[in-house]
């Protein structure tokens, strides 16, 4: 039937979120005026500059469709950072200073998880919190100073290429291919749209609610405290406020990806989009030698262009009569 | 279920309550808005916990502590609010909480979930995609949805609440094939729906529930439409709280024809004259609040006319607000007071332009009118100054009245005036709405109280199903439009069609 090809159509259109469309144009402006840009060296650097920020947007996604947020995955991963370095100038195992920086981030999430659950916090305000506590931490920790003499084994790791493709992209790949498994294959995705697009039909349904939203704040502690693998490796130091602000990026790339702060609408692969066309705005920018200062507006064009957009197709594909 | 009380505060909504229903059939529950049928739901599904009696399934008690305690006893409910997710699919939300698993642990078995989905909808005559989010779906098809996701669970108990409110003819002749499967299956069923027709269609037994208690227990042979409406309405107590009703009306205030809104208000024709209360009633969810919000322009007007004073008022709140209009609406606390503020404050705030017509504040003239306002409604607060959360809440009511009696307004719309607030002060609000009408101005007043509705309204219009449906008078010419519960009750409840 020609109504049911156009609602087939309309599915389709709607599925994309407005980020793909602008992903497709900066990448055909940017080759078209950018010398070096459409290479496959700079697709790999922009691939291993956003590891990093996807690692955090996956479990911000998820945070965000509960109608959340967590501000302080970006001091939380710093301090991961200067942890993971110290334990490895002191000598320790590569895997004992993973854990341990890995246990930091659970220990931040799982608080904010609690505060914001159990206590009741707005999420802006306990992650606001936290965010100074762990930035705080690591300053202490540090003496304000960088971790330097962490040894070979990081970095040789992260200079490695695993069938040519580097290390860190490797690791952001599986990250997504797990939540993706996750969100898609387990009832994971069902309970995260459900919290934030009908908290009281989960409860209803008999699922304990409270553990699994405290749940999905410590998966983004976990995520920013093993991000650190990644961020130590890149710089083969710690620095104390090496992340300070990702979490705005994350937030800004789950948004562009088409994830709403309402009713627990919102895809992986969105954020997966969005995480890509940040990275490519920064990298396609910096090759037509814009100023970093300007760049740091364009991000937020980009956020503003990808919401108008949004917004547009979803009045376009939606069927004549019904309400938004 | 067995002598079930539970409280809440300032409310007793059920006082020793008893429910039973035998295997295989349908018990139909009734009664009025208000007459503590959700709560009793809401305490068989694991939501509330009574404070006192017992559940006992099979003659054995139980304790119910969630609703996972419930689901896990075979007890499901069709919630009237939709419990769906809106962005997840129809399956994953039928399924929601009991998804099938697959192979590997932790896993949905997807194609299971879908292909079980398919025929459950089927069988409830829903052609819609199982891959198609809730929110793109109608509320006649959610419903439909809601059903299924009860129908799912293989209950023992299911419990209704109101499943046919938004269904077609068509949809309802498919929902009651399935219930009569569902008896041939021994399936105990609670029912609840305000079409009192169906009831002799479906039901087996008929438990009438008034103010919280059992009134009455019959099989459907027993009884009549008329039966049913006099059980719930009672022992009819006429008590007016007006001084004196309204003989002859002024001029016309309002008046609206033909009104078509984009809440989904049809055809709505209303006239309320200077020196008169008149009622708007109906059941929840009839469409009283949202023809009020469609005259006081915070919806969308699509079509038709609302003429104050003779005049067609100018688009939006603010235009009603000049035109003398006020609304005190149903949320008090969240739309009609900064409760964080003094009495003063929030009694102002609609009459600064009227007060400071050139915008230049005077704090004496403020204070003069404000204190000038707390005696006239005899608003009880040790000062002007208090913060309106520390007031009553029929004190807090009379702050939203003394807001718009500082900025002049003539045409007074109350959506549940009274609601949560106790005898004592509501006497002393229709004493204030009294006033108002007795100084000329004109009020419309939403209530779903029968007998306030009687009490205090010169005329009433009933709605249902968005649309007003007739109109009763104090001084009707038949028996059958004179202002009175029953009449009230019929009309709202689909009789006679």
């Amino acid at each position: 039937m020609a109504s049911e090809g156009r609602a087939q159509a309309r599915h389709y259109v709607r599925s994309v979120p407005g980020a793909g469309y602008l992903l497709v144009v900066l990448i055909l402006v940017f080759a078209l005026f950018g010398e070096g840009f459409a290479t496959l060296p700079n697709f790999l650097n922009i691939g291993v500059q956003g590891s990093v920020l996807l690692l955090l947007a996956l479990p911000m996604t998820l945070i965000i469709m509960s109608e959340g947020l967590d501000l302080s995955m970006g001091a939380v991963l710093s301090l991961a950072g200067v942890v993971l370095a110290s334990m490895l100038m002191n000598g320790r195992p590569l895997w004992v200073a993973l854990a341990a920086a890995a246990g930091v981030g659970l220990a931040f999430g799982v608080a904010n998880g609690v505060l914001v659950v159990t206590l009741g916090l707005p999420p802006f305000v306990a992650t606001l919190g936290t965010l100074g506590i762990a930035q705080g931490l690591a300053l202490v920790l540090t003496g304000g100073q960088s971790v330097v003499g962490i040894g070979d084994a990081l970095p040789a790791l992260y200079e490695s290429r695993i069938a040519g493709v580097p290390f860190s992209i490797v690791i952001a790949l599986l990250a997504f291919l797990a939540f993706w498994w996750m969100l898609s294959r387990t009832r994971v995705g069902s309970y995260v749209s459900a919290l934030g697009g009908n908290r009281e039909a989960l409860t209803l349904a008999g699922v304990h609610v409270d553990l699994f939203h405290i749940g999905i704040y410590a998966a983004g502690g976990l995520m920013s405290g093993c991000a650190a693998l990644l961020l130590t490796g890149r710089m083969s130091a710690g620095h104390p406020t090496a992340a300070i602000g990702l979490e705005f990026d994350a937030v800004a790339a789950v948004i562009v990806g088409g994830t709403s702060f309402e009713r627990g609408n919102g895809t992986l692969a969105g954020t997966l989009i969005g995480v890509l066309t940040i990275g490519v705005l920064r990298n396609g920018l910096n090759v037509l030698s814009v100023p970093s200062s300007l760049q740091v507006a364009s991000i937020g064009v980009l956020v503003i262009a990808a919401l108008v957009v949004d917004s547009t197709i979803a009045a376009l594909g939606r069927p004549a009569g019904s309400r938004p | 279920m067995r002598g079930i009380s539970k409280a809440f505060p300032g409310v007793r909504a059920l006082d020793d309550v008893s429910l039973s229903v035998d295997a295989g059939t349908v018990q139909v529950l009734l009664g009025q808005n208000g007459a503590g049928k959700s709560t009793l739901i809401r305490i068989l599904c694991g939501a509330h916990h009574p404070d006192a009696g017992e559940i006992l399934i099979d003659g054995r008690g139980v304790r119910l502590h969630s609703p996972a305690d419930a689901r896990r006893l075979g007890i499901a409910v069709i919630f009237q609010e939709f419990s769906l997710v809106p962005y997840l699919n129809l399956a994953q939300n039928i399924y929601l909480g009991r998804e099938p698993r697959g192979r590997i642990p932790g896993t949905i078995d997807h194609r299971k979930m879908h292909e079980e989905a398919r025929r459950l909808l089927d069988g409830l005559g829903l052609d819609a995609d199982t891959r198609t989010p809730a929110h793109e779906l109608g509320v006649a098809q959610q419903q439909v949805v809601e059903i299924a996701k009860a129908l799912s669970q293989n209950a023992r108990i299911l419990v209704m609440d109101e499943p046919t409110a938004a269904l077609s003819d068509r949809e309802i002749a498919r929902l009651f094939d399935r219930i009569r499967a569902l008896k041939q299956s021994g399936v105990a069923i609670v029912y609840i729906s305000h079409r009192l027709q169906e009831i002799f269609e479906i039901g087996d037994r008929i438990t009438v529930l008034r103010d919280g208690r059992n009134v009455a227990s019959l099989a459907p042979s027993e009884t009549s439409v008329d039966g049913l409406v006099r059980l719930m309405v009672g022992r009819q107590v006429t008590t007016t709280w007006r001084e004196r009703f309204c003989d002859t009306p002024g001029d016309v205030v309002l008046e609206v024809r033909d009104l078509h809104a984009a809440n989904g208000v049809r055809a709505a024709a209303v006239d309320v004259n200077a020196g008169e209360v008149v009622g708007l009633a109906g059941l929840v969810g009839a469409g009283r609040t949202e023809l009020a919000r469609a005259i006081f322009g915070a919806d969308r007007v699509v079509s038709g006319t609302v003429r104050v004073a003779g005049r067609p008022l100018a688009r939006g709140p603010a235009g009603a607000v000049r035109a003398g209009v006020a609304l005190a609406p149903e949320n008090r606390k969240t739309e009609g007071l900064a409760l964080m503020r003094s009495v003063q404050d929030n009694v102002l705030v609609a009459g600064l332009q009227t007060l400071f017509p050139a915008g230049w504040y005077r704090a004496a003239i403020a204070a003069r009118a404000a204190a000038d306002v707390i005696s006239r409604l005899r608003i009880a607060t040790p000062s002007p100054a208090r913060l309106v959360r520390f007031l009553s809440g029929g004190n807090q009511q009379k702050v939203v009245v003394g807001k718009w009696l500082i900025a002049g307004s003539r045409l007074f719309i109350f959506d549940e005036p009274t609601r949560g607030i106790d005898v004592g002060a509501k006497a002393e609000l229709y004493g204030v709405i009294d006033g108002l009408v007795a100084g000329g101005a004109a009020v419309l007043m939403i209530s779903s109280e029968l007998p306030e509705v009687v009490a205090v309204c010169d005329r009433a219009y009933v709605m249902r199903d968005r649309a007003i449906v007739g109109e009763l008078k104090r001084r009707g010419s038949r028996s059958d439009n004179i202002l009175t519960e029953e009449n009230i009750l019929r009309m709202a409840m689909h009789h006679g069609q």
